[in-house]
C-alpha cells in the first residue's frame, strides 16, 4: 500500500506536468510566432554601430526579460537523460521559448517608445532557481535581451 | 520569411520518455541482476573464515554472559557442521530483540533476557539466529543492503545518499519469508535436539507482535519490512513439530540464575 502510493503520486505529477506544461508551451509558441511575424520589420542587429548612412535622432537601452520554468515532466526527462547523456531536448524548447520572448519584449518596447531599430543585442541567461537542492525547486531560467534602440532621422 | 525553428529537437517528448525509461531502466536492471548475482555468488563461495576475517566479532562491544555462551553452545551441538567461531553477546536495549552479525557473532537485547520466560525460549531465539548464519543471511543481508542503498543512489541522485544509507542498514535488519521460516525450522530443530521437546519455543514468538511489530523503524518503512507476521509463524512452526513428532508439552528449563538481571 505504502509503496502503491509512494508510486502514484509521482506518477499524477508526471501526467498533469506533461499535460499542463504542453498547453503552456503550445499557447507560448502561438504567442511568439504572431508577434514575431508583428514585428519582424524592426531592424535588430548585434552590431555594436548603425549603418554608416543611417541619421540617428535618438538613443536608449531597452531590455526585455524573460523566466520560464520546466515542468515535473521535463524535470524527469533531464534527469533520466543525466544517466546516460546527450541531448537534453527536454530543455530545449524552454530556452528557445525564453530566448524569443525576451527578444520580443525588448523590441516591443523599443517600438512602444517610439524606436526604429534596436543594435548591439545582446543575450544573458541565467539560472535562477536550483533544480536539485534537496530535491526541492523548479528548474528555472531567465534569459534577458538587450540593446541599443535608434531612432533614425527620416531622409526628406 | 518564416522563422526556421530549428533550436528544438522535432523529437516527441513522450517517445524520449519511452526510450529513456526503457534505456535507462533496462541498463539500471540489469546492472542491479549483475549485483545481485555476485552477492549470491559471494555469499555462496566466501569462506567462512575470511567472513570472520572481514568482520571481527572483536570489534563489537557487548559484553560475554558465560551462561549465555554455555547455552549457545550446547545448542551449536545440533549444528556440528558449522566452521563460525561463534560468540554471543548482550547490548542494552528496551526492545527485545536478537541479531546474528556477519562473522558469526551473535547479539541479544537486555530487554529480551528479562522476557524470556523460560530457556527453552531463549534457546529458540538463539537458533534462530544459528539458523540465519547457517544460511549466511547476515552476509546476503548486507549485499543485499547495498543494491538497496545503490538502487536509491542512482534514483535520488547525490540526496538520495542519505535516504540509501538509512535504507542500506534497513535491509541489513530485514530478511525476506523464506530466510526467516527456514531460522525458524532450524531453531525448532535445535530445540528438539536439545531438550527432547519443543516445548516454550513458540513463546517468544507469541510475544513478538505488540513489541516488534510496532517498531518505529518497521513502520517508517513498513514496506521494506518483510518479517512474517507472528501468528503464522507459530502455526508453521506447530505444524513442523506435528510432522516431525516433536511433542509441544514438555518441561521447560528455567532461565540460568543471573541471566536475566543483565
Amino acid at each position: 500500500m505504502g509503496g502503491l502510493f509512494d508510486l502514484a503520486v509521482p506518477l499524477i505529477l508526471l501526467i498533469v506536468g506533461y499535460f499542463a506544461g504542453t498547453m503552456a508551451e503550445q499557447s507560448h509558441y502561438k504567442s511568439i510566432r504572431v508577434r514575431e511575424l508583428r514585428m519582424r520589420r524592426m531592424p535588430t542587429t548585434n552590431l555594436k554601430k548603425p549603418p554608416a548612412h543611417w541619421r540617428v535622432e535618438k538613443v536608449a537601452l531597452v531590455a526585455g526579460s524573460t523566466v520560464v520554468s520546466v515542468d515535473y515532466f521535463k524535470r524527469f526527462l533531464a534527469q533520466l537523460r543525466g544517466f546516460v547523456g546527450g541531448r537534453v531536448r527536454s530543455y530545449e524548447s524552454l530556452l528557445d521559448r525564453a530566448r524569443r520572448e525576451s527578444v520580443l519584449r525588448m523590441k516591443e518596447e523599443a517600438a512602444k517608445l517610439g524606436f526604429d531599430a534596436v543594435i548591439n543585442v545582446r543575450l544573458e541567461s541565467s539560472n535562477i532557481a536550483a533544480p536539485f537542492r534537496n530535491d526541492r525547486g523548479t528548474a528555472g531560467v531567465e534569459v534577458l535581451a538587450f540593446g541599443t534602440a535608434l531612432k533614425l532621422i527620416r531622409q526628406p | 520569411m518564416e522563422p526556421l525553428e530549428n533550436n528544438v529537437s522535432p523529437e516527441h517528448p513522450l517517445a524520449e520518455l519511452g526510450t529513456l525509461v526503457l534505456g535507462v531502466g533496462g541498463i539500471g536492471l540489469a546492472l542491479l541482476a549483475v549485483v545481485w548475482l555476485a552477492v549470491e555468488g559471494a555469499v555462496r563461495w566466501l569462506p567462512v573464515s575470511l567472513e570472520e576475517r572481514a568482520f571481527p566479532s572483536a570489534s563489537i562491544e557487548a559484553p560475554e554472559s558465560p551462561e549465555l555462551d554455555a547455552l549457545l553452545h550446547r545448542l551449536a551441538k545440533g549444528w556440528p557442521e558449522h566452521e563460525y567461531t561463534l560468540g554471543i553477546g548482550v547490548i542494552d536495549s528496551p526492545e527485545p530483540n536478537a541479531f546474528a552479525l556477519p562473522g558469526g557473532q551473535l547479539l541479544v537485547t537486555s530487554a529480551l533476557l528479562q522476557q524470556a520466560a523460560s530457556e527453552n525460549e531463549l534457546a529458540f531465539v538463539i537458533g534462530h539466529e544459528l539458523g540465519h548464519l547457517a544460511g549466511r543471511d547476515p552476509l546476503r543481508a548486507l549485499g543485499r543492503g547495498l543494491l538497496v542503498s545503490l538502487a536509491l543512489a542512482a534514483v535520488g541522485g547525490a540526496e538520495g545518499a542519505g535516504v540509501a544509507a538509512s535504507a542500506a542498514q534497513l535491509g541489513e535488519r530485514s530478511f525476506s519469508r523464506e530466510q526467516e521460516s527456514a531460522a525458524d525450522r532450524f531453531a525448532l530443530a535445535l530445540v528438539a535436539a536439545e531438550y527432547g521437546h519443543v516445548a516454550g519455543a513458540a513463546d517468544f514468538l507469541r510475544r513478538l507482535p505488540d513489541a516488534a511489530e510496532a517498531g518505529a523503524a518497521e513502520r517508517a518503512a513498513s514496506w521494506l519490512a518483510t518479517h512474517p507476521r507472528s501468528a503464522e509463524r507459530v502455526a508453521e512452526l506447530r505444524a513442523l513439530a506435528d510432522r516431525n513428532g516433536w511433542s509441544l508439552e514438555g518441561e521447560l528449563t528455567p532461565l540460568p540464575r543471573g541471566m536475566s538481571d543483565q
